[in-house]
């Protein structure tokens, strides 16, 4: 955690940027998404920015739904569109700092291709991609993220098809800026947004987000705090020195893919 | 613990110091005027394996082993061997325990996604069962003392005023049996964790905390609740990201309460991974002394 990071984290009160007629949000208990919104909240605030010259466009979804409950300009489109209308909106006002919030199956299936050509354009948006491998909102369905393996309502004896890789993807489309954050490592989180905003064409930040109400559930991960500390093993320390050290194989894992966090693809334009 | 007699069981992970620091407890007994026994287990010492040490002094003392339920205290100088050494604690007994946290070997069962297997305990559940944790990230605690090497020397120091061995007791055993060249750098350390303050154990049965003896310091940090927002026990991340055991529900479930208050170090984990806004935490004056250092979630 960066001490930059950290100052940004004490002393904020949230509740100035939040509807709080809309609180309680409709989230499930311990969804990820929250923890993303609250990272959110304290890049802007790293940041200085002004909140009249700010707008958040989200698609449908509940990683979509964020944007509701923030208390600034906010843009809540249709399904897979959000990158669309955000791409519309900077055209219109390019003194707009635009943050698009999507899913996994909002941006990756529905909206897949707005979101390559997106990243092609090199349009100047900060996207954040809020992955928690299904579709949560419709109930659980297997979505282009999920693990093959994975349960859900739809492929109930686990998932068979491989996953996106979303990062690698906009890069290859295109992205000047590509990162992959955590819930789990929230403040590097707060780093990675602000970094994305800050930077001049398409920046696209992957989240990995935890879904306990469904994928937690059908895939017996547990609950948020289980998640949580599962998503660490993903992308430990521990794991980089192994690798480091060569006690570790080429061939890809057969189950669940590591991670790698932080800044993955950065060009300066 | 008793003044005449005690038993304390050291463990920790080999190289972390777990046999010179039952070395310098029981020479301190010794200078103390006691008679002491001490046995030790570490023969995986040189493999990152288990090592630990019995420790018994008073008049006489015919053996050095501890059974189960017989420790007036466990220090563990590694989280997960003292979470694993529980049994050996007495009812009443107290848990020193460092936050470091050093997966075994045997826990990379997955060699590409780490460490799988390091046991989650719930801190919740470890707060029933031993009311009076003393949890210190030594390892900060010692590297802000001069040197992070020395974190066994911060939870001697966190053992010291439990045991009635007088200060230069402990000075002089230090003195005989650390090395030279990292002699002052223990010594800072074991004054640091001697300076940390911990909240009073909760009384037997109330699982809540007593109140503060006016003489402590105020506690550094504080939280704020809104009821409202609190999705309760299905979520429950801040329950089992606090590392000092604050927060934890009441028999119905909802909202989070602070059982532990005086404990809170204002290390802001709840506040950040609540995702539903129902946190604030209020850092209060800091008092004198080093502060604990917030830990990791993993
Ligand atoms: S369904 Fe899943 S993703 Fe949606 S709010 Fe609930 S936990 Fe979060
Ligand atoms: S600030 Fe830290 S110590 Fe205090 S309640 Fe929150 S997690 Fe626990
Ligand atoms: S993390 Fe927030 S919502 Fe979850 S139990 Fe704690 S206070 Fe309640």
């Amino acid at each position: 955690m960066t001490a930059k990071a950290l100052a940004a984290a004490t002393g904020i009160d949230y509740r100035e940027h939040l509807r709080l007629p809309m609180m309680p949000h409709i989230l499930c208990p311990g969804c990820g998404h929250g923890i993303v919104l609250k990272a959110l909240l304290r890049a802007i605030r790293s940041l200085d920015l002004d909140w009249d010259r700010l707008a958040f466009v989200a698609g449908i979804g509940c990683s979509s739904r964020l944007v509701g409950y923030i208390d600034g300009c906010t843009l809540h489109t249709t399904h897979g569109r959000a990158l669309t209308f955000a791409t519309g909106l900077k055209l219109a006002r390019p003194d707009l700092t635009v943050v698009v919030i999507t899913g996994d199956g909002d941006g990756l299936a529905i909206g897949g291709n707005h979101l390559i050509h997106a990243a092609r354009r090199d349009v100047d948006l900060a996207c954040l991609l809020l992955n928690n491998e299904t579709y949560g909102m419709t109930g659980g369905q297997v979505a282009p993220t999920t693990v093959p393996g994975s349960v859900s309502t739809t492929t109930p004896r686990g998932a068979t098809e491989p996953p996106f890789d979303a990062c690698a993807l906009v890069t290859a489309a295109g992205a000047s800026f590509v990162a992959r954050g955590a819930t789990s490592l929230p403040l590097e989180l707060d780093t990675l947004i602000a970094a994305a905003i800050a930077h001049r064409g398409f920046s696209f930040v992957e989240i990995e987000s935890d879904c306990p109400e469904y994928f937690g559930r059908y895939n017996r991960l547990g609950r948020a705090p289980e998640m949580l500390q599962q998503q660490r093993r993903r992308f430990d320390e521990v794991d980089e020195t192994l690798a480091a050290k060569r006690f570790v194989g080429a061939p890809p894992h057969a189950g669940v893919p590591r991670l790698r966090t932080g800044v993955l693809h950065e060009r300066k334009t | 613990m008793p003044a005449e007699s005690g038993s304390v069981l050291l463990v920790g992970v080999g190289g972390q110091g777990v046999v010179l620091s039952s070395a310098v407890a029981a020479d301190a007994a010794r200078r103390s005027g006691f008679d002491v026994k001490q046995s030790e287990v570490h023969g995986m010492s040189q493999r990152g394996g288990v090592v630990s040490s019995h420790l018994r002094y008073g008049p006489l003392v015919h053996s050095p082993l501890i059974g189960a339920g017989e420790a007036d205290a466990v220090v563990a100088l590694e989280w997960n061997e003292g979470v694993r050494a529980i049994p050996a604690l007495r009812p009443g007994g107290t848990l020193i325990v460092s936050l470091d946290r050093i997966p075994p070997p045997s826990a990379f069962v997955d060699r590409h996604g780490g460490a799988v297997a390091y046991p989650a305990v719930a801190p919740d559940t470890l707060r029933r069962t031993v009311p009076d944790v003393r949890a210190a990230d030594a390892t900060s605690v010692a590297a802000a003392a001069g040197n992070a090497r020395a974190m066994n020397s911060v939870l001697l120091g966190i053992l010291s005023p439990l045991l009635p061995f007088p200060a230069e007791a402990w000075d002089g055993a230090i003195a005989a049996n650390v090395p030279r060249a990292a002699l002052e750098a223990n010594r800072a350390a074991f004054a640091a964790g001697r300076a940390l303050r911990f909240p009073a154990a909760p009384a037997p049965g109330t699982g809540r905390p007593r109140r503060r003896a006016p003489a402590e310091p105020p506690s550094v940090g504080s939280v704020d609740i809104v009821d409202a927002w609190c999705k309760g026990e299905d979520c429950a991340i801040c329950v089992r990201a606090c590392p000092e055991y604050v927060l934890g529900f009441e028999p119905d479930a909802r909202p989070v309460r602070a059982v532990r208050p005086d404990a809170c170090t204002a290390c802001m984990l709840c506040e950040i991974l609540c995702p539903d806004f129902a946190i604030t935490v209020r850092r209060a004056a800091v008092p004198a002394g080093p502060s604990l250092v917030a830990a990791e979630t993993t």
